[in-house]
């Protein structure tokens, strides 16, 4: 090893990240070498400085308790928003908890006279398993995924698995059919699939005539991990922007989205009304005051001329 | 020997517990969320405050990255520990920050900021009024050297910042932020080397 390389290790030296072969092997040169010795003296320093620096350094003690409250405030406010989310809605993926939900809600399906797919089969028992012993069902087409063992007794032989189960499904019906509308939120629900969840906004946006579906865009806008769902949503809303509750969503994508795509749509929705407001030309330039996009920042400016 | 089994045996349990939390808070127990929050939630905001430099920032920080997790959880597979998960959105929406500032003050000039937009206080005061120095219990300790690593350490890259700070502040091992990175140990090792590099230089020269 040269010189250079030893004084590259004197760094994880003082870091104690260094192995104990290397250590010794490092020490035992920077005795015999006066000039990663001197090396190793210079940076020992300036570690210890910065060392100090770190000892001293604490957050402010008011600002932790601050950071917490906006948050609890912010996750009650998304609850609150998300109620909706928790009334019955078909669910494709199954898992213990959620069966008998769904049980109930394919039942109802059945009784509105919904067409089934003749693809969807009945549970079967899972095989090698009858009678009392049965722990579980599953559709004959179904797939598992996540399977894991809760519990093996060696003794008994007895097994607790818990997974989730999905299968195929079809569904024929007008938009304005319950059964379709749940199917499509429980779509924007899947956390897993950004296409499934772009593919509901888009059919959603072609009636966005009701308050549940209102809500969805609006939900999809404001919450999406995906951009692309977002933008959706957003093009889907445009033609609600006078709504006050489809503003608010506009201005909140506008202050928090990191799309800067997203952050035009929703400047040129919020602008694009013919009304001049000065409230809302306030709200602009509070909101966007740290934006780093010229177009965004140019068209407020208009905005807030025009509106005086 | 009793300690140290006494100690794995602590670390299992609370790794047991943590997974259970995870699970309940995937199912929808928002108190099992906060409960989760609350083991992580200093590191974060130190992180956070740290990186930014203000109180503002930092609690947006604060908010977005546990929003972040908290919509995204159920995705969490466990094939990571929490702790480096929540760090690496941490740190992602750190470097988003630093990134929008960065191209803000690309856009707006230092100096003549007050004349282009006299609504806003220049960006010079504004920085000034709200780095973490100007909190009481930083101006408690050695100002001057504080500064002086301050200035320091916006010499470095984003990422020698982040493994720096990781490293040196934070105190985590290089082989756990290099998996917050979703990189190598080795990568981070170099990473510190180049950051301590640079701050030897600039430190020895004031």
């Amino acid at each position: 090893m040269n010189c250079k390389e030893y004084q590259h290790q004197i760094t994880l030296l003082l870091y104690e990240e260094l192995l104990e072969s290397a250590r010794v092997e490092l020490e035992m040169h920077l005795n015999e070498c006066r000039n990663c010795h001197d090396a190793y003296e210079s940076e020992k320093t300036m570690h210890s400085v910065l060392a100090e620096d770190a000892s001293q350094w604490d957050i402010p003690s008011d600002l932790l308790v601050e950071s917490r409250r906006g948050l609890a405030d912010e996750l009650d406010r998304i609850e609150r928003k998300r109620s909706w989310w928790r009334m019955p809605t078909f669910s494709v993926v199954f898992t213990p908890m959620r069966l008998l939900e769904s049980v109930a809600l394919i039942a109802m399906g059945l009784a509105l006279g919904v067409y089934v797919s003749n693809q969807r089969q009945i549970p079967s028992p899972v095989a090698g398993n009858s009678g009392q012993d049965q722990i579980s069902v599953i559709p004959r087409n179904g797939t598992i995924s996540n399977l894991q063992v809760v519990n093996a007794d060696p003794v008994t032989g007895q097994v607790e698995l818990s997974g989730e189960v999905s299968q195929p499904l079809r569904f024929q019906g007008k938009m304005d059919d319950d059964t379709i509308r749940n199917l499509l939120f429980s779509a924007l629900r899947d956390a897993n699939n950004p296409g499934s969840r772009l593919k509901a906004v888009e059919v959603l946006s072609q009636k966005p005539t009701n308050e549940p579906v209102e809500e969805a865009l609006i939900n999809a806008l404001v919450y999406d991990d995906d951009a692309g769902v977002r933008m959706r949503a957003l093009e889907a809303l445009r033609k609600f922007a006078d709504e006050q509750h489809v503003r608010i969503a506009f201005m909140h994508a506008l202050k928090n989205d990191e799309i800067v795509g997203i952050r035009i749509g929703a400047i040129d929705a919020l602008t694009a009304s013919k009304s001049k407001d000065q409230a809302l030309a306030k709200s602009l330039q509070e909101v966007t005051k740290n934006e780093d996009s010229p177009y965004i920042r140019s068209r407020v400016l208009q905005f807030v001329g025009t509106s005086k | 020997m009793e300690a140290i089994l006494k100690r794995t045996a602590q670390r299992v349990h609370e790794s047991e517990d943590e997974k259970l939390l995870i699970e309940q808070a995937q199912n929808g127990d928002r108190e099992a969320f906060e409960q989760l929050v609350q083991r992580h939630d200093r590191d974060i905001l130190r992180l956070a405050f740290h990186m930014l430099g203000n109180r503002e920032e930092a609690r947006e920080v604060f908010q977005e990255t546990f929003l972040k997790a908290y919509r995204s959880l159920g995705r969490f597979r466990f094939e990571s520990s929490f702790y480096t998960w929540i760090y690496r959105i941490a740190t992602n929406v750190s470097l988003d920050h630093l990134r929008k500032r960065q191209t803000l003050k690309e856009e707006i000039s230092y100096e003549s900021d007050s004349e282009t937009h006299p609504d806003r206080p220049a960006l010079k005061d504004t920085l000034a009024a709200t780095t973490y120095y100007s909190n009481p219990e930083r101006r408690l300790y050695g100002k001057e050297v504080g500064e002086k690593i301050q200035e320091a350490l916006k010499i470095l890259s984003e990422k020698e910042r982040l493994v720096f700070e990781l490293r040196h502040y934070q105190g985590l091992r290089l082989k756990m932020i290099g998996e917050i990175m979703g990189s190598t140990e080795e990568t981070a090792k170099n990473y510190l080397f180049r950051a301590t590099q640079k701050l030897r230089a600039y430190l020895s020269n004031v």
